[in-house]
Parts: C-alpha cells; structure tokens; sequence
C-alpha cells in the first residue's frame, strides 16, 4: 500500500473530506470485489500525479455501512469527488474505470 | 525505446490467457495487456460448474488466477491496468502505446477483449447506477443484505446470479422478457426451489425512479401491457454482453453487433491481427470456447510470426 492513498474510518469522513482544504477523492472499495482491485493500480498512479494538490482516500465499504448508506453508495469502487466540502462532478463506478477518465476528472477538481 | 514482443495478446480472459499460455510454450516473447486484473468475466463469477477439470464447482476469481499464473509460469509477461492510449495495427509492426508513457511492439496482435455486460438503456439508469443498480453481484451483493432486489434476464448469469444473491438479500425477483427462462435446467430449477426467490415472467423493465438512490423499478407486463410501479431495494442487471471491438475499429470493417468475423484460424482481413473469445462472431460463448479460441489464435500467430517480415 503506498503513502499515497490513505486509507480512512467512517468516523473521519467529516474531517478527512468535508473540512478537507484541497480537493478530495474518496474510494468505497469492497474485498471479492475484482474491479476494486483493478482499480487500485490506477488510482495510486494518478494520486502520484496529483501529489500535494488532491487528496486520494479510501474507505472500506464492509466497515462503513451507514455512510455508504447516507451517500446512496451500493456499489464497489465508487468514487466521489469532494471540493470545498460538497460533492462535485458525476461518481464512478464499476469495472470500467480508465485511468485516462479518472485523471481528466481529477483535473477538473484542481 | 521500445520492448518487441512476437505477440502482443490484449484482454487477459480465458481466451487470451490461453493465447498465452500456447505462445509462452512455443518459445515465443508474449506481453498481455489488460485494463483491469486477469480473468475477464470469469473473475466475477461467483461460481463455475462446468469448466472440465474442475469434480467440484471453482470460484471464478479462483479459475481467473489460475490461468494467469500457468501463463506467467511459462514466461508471458501479464501488465495489469495498463490502457492502450494509442495503437497502430495496420502494419506488419504493431505498436501500442501504453497510459501515455510507453511503447510496446509486437509481430503479431491477438485481440481477446470479451465483451461487457450490456445496459439496458432505459431512463434512470445512468442516475442510479453505483446508487442501487448494479451489474456485479460478487461486487455488490453485500450492499443488499437483508433487502428486497430484482434481477432482470433470463439467461444463465441472471439465474445464477440470483441464487448467490439469496446469500445476502431477503428476497430476489427475477424480472424477465420471456415466458421462461433461457437458463440451463439445472440452475432454473434450483432457483425454482428456492424460497427468497420468486419470478416475473413476460415483464420488462421501462425505467429507473427514485431520489437521491433508486426506489422504483417501473415494469410492463407484456401481455397487457399494463405498467407497474415495483418497489426495490436495488437491482441487478444480467441482459447479455457487448463486446469491446474499440481497439479494432480503425482496422476492420465490424460483423452484425458489433462482433469480429475471423477465419478458421482466427485471422482476420490483416494480416498479423488474430481475434479470439467472445468478442468474435460465433454461436456460443463460453469458457470452454473461448479457450478453444485462444488456442487457435496462437497456434496461428506462431505460423505467422515463423515467416515475419518487417516490410
């Protein structure tokens, strides 16, 4: 696991994400879940790219029902971008995330 | 610079494993490009009951790994979540460039990129998926413990699907367009005896509503053409596979659907592109064929990379 990505609790959703002062993208990601894995490879790369100017996090889903639950998250990977403490952009999901999509969104965050 | 390959495989499913495996033993230098980790659809599937070699039923991810580490084992490289930014398979060269960074050349091309599950196009659906509608029910279906989904199709992925869904939800409802299910008997069966289970044959599904995460399933039963508003926790998709032909767009003219025409061999109209697995024209697609298919393509790019020539 790189430094790159933290891994956060639904406790520190609030300070990690909505209080965040740079723009934040925050993984819910499950085990037998083939595509988070597929993710995660990607995800490390563009958050070396994006290193000091947007924050990659991720959240285990298992441990974090209900915060899945209050942002409407049923499926794994999602993403959600944060900035300024409100979601902003469209979420992405499922097994057919390109590094190249992520990064063009991630761009328009900073 | 650039590393050259004598055959470069995309997609690392069934087929393209196999593609590797064959090429590795032939002494050929093999690279298998894919987006994602290998296995194609094999690795979300929760369960494989007729792969031969297998007494016992094998995990999906579990047949998934293994046949990456047979091709590993005899030497093919596997690069995991690389996409293809830019490629040029026209001529006898092949190149791809890989996330923008790197080159990569090859011989030969064998293209296995599978197909994808297919959307249903319908209203809604964009809106909610990720928020209550899903096409991965080894992904998902912890998200639905204890609740009340659907599942639209009739083929084996639906029905299977929603028997491993009854581990996690209260109850699944098989949604589907026909009077019965194109499943085989055997898993229809077990999903009739199933009590979490219940069917709603000739109904089709015509949109997604809710607010915020999906609510309503709207539905027409087909005989009468009356719509209903179903209530649902979450629903998942299983309406069949579009393949992923991107790759081979600027280099062939594309079958009815969207699938690869190939020759016995599974060449096609340029030389030294092969095409193997779902994404070809054929009548069945399974494991067991795209394996046959990706043995093929091997066998033949072998041929055709023994007389090589670089113009």
């Amino acid at each position: 696991m790189s430094d790159l990505v933290k891994e956060i609790g639904a406790d520190q959703f609030e300070q990690e994400v909505l209080r965040a002062a740079q723009p934040t993208v925050l993984d819910f990601f499950s085990t037998e879940c083939p595509p988070c894995e597929a993710l995660a490879p990607k995800y490390e790369a563009v958050a070396e790219q994006f290193a000091g100017k947007v924050r990659f996090l991720k959240i285990f889903r298992q441990a974090s029902r209900d915060l899945a639950g209050k942002l409407g998250v049923s499926s794994s990977p999602t993403l959600i971008f944060f900035k300024d403490g409100r979601e902003v952009g469209a979420r992405m999901t499922g097994d057919d995330i390109k590094r190249s999509a992520l990064k063009a969104q991630v761009e328009a965050l900073v | 610079m650039s590393d050259r390959y004598d055959l470069a495989v995309v997609g690392a499913g069934p087929a393209g494993l196999t593609a590797a495996i064959y090429a590795a033993r032939a002494r050929m230098k093999v690279i298998v490009l894919d987006e994602g980790i290998p296995g194609g659809q094999v690795k979300t599937t929760h369960k494989v009951s007729n792969y031969p070699g297998f007494p016992e039923d094998v995990k999906g991810s579990d047949l998934a790994k293994a046949f990456a580490l047979q091709a590993e084992r005899f030497g093919a490289s596997i690069r995991r979540a690389v996409e293809i930014t830019r490629h040029d398979l026209a001529g006898p060269l092949k190149t791809f460039v890989l996330d923008d960074e790197e080159t990569v050349e090859a011989k030969a091309v064998i293209v296995a990129t599978g197909a994808k599950p297919r959307e249903l196009g319908l209203p809604g659906e964009a809106e909610f998926k990720g928020r209550g509608i899903s096409y991965c029910a080894t992904c998902d279906g912890a998200y639905f413990d204890g609740k009340d989904i659907h599942v639209i199709g009739g083929g084996n992925s639906a029905v299977e699907e929603s028997l491993f869904l009854t581990q996690f939800a209260r109850t699944v409802t098989i949604v589907h367009q026909f009077d019965e299910f194109q499943a085989e008997p055997a898993s229809v069966h077990e999903a009739r005896e199933n009590p979490k289970i219940r069917t709603l044959l000739s109904h089709e599904p015509r949109a997604f509503v809710g607010n915020g995460s999906l609510q309503v399933l709207d539905v027409e039963e087909l005989k009468t053409k009356e719509r209903k508003r179903l209530a649902t926790d979450g629903v998942f998709v299983f309406v069949g596979m579009q393949p992923r032909t991107a790759i081979l767009e600027p280099y062939l003219k594309l079958a009815r659907g969207g699938y690869v025409e190939t020759g016995e061999g599974m060449e096609t109209p340029v030389p030294g592109i092969f095409v193997a697995g779902d994404v070809r024209v054929k009548r069945f697609r399974q494991i067991t064929t795209a394996v046959a298919d990706g043995t093929i393509a091997a066998l033949s790019a072998q041929r055709y990379v023994k007389d090589w020539k670089a113009a």
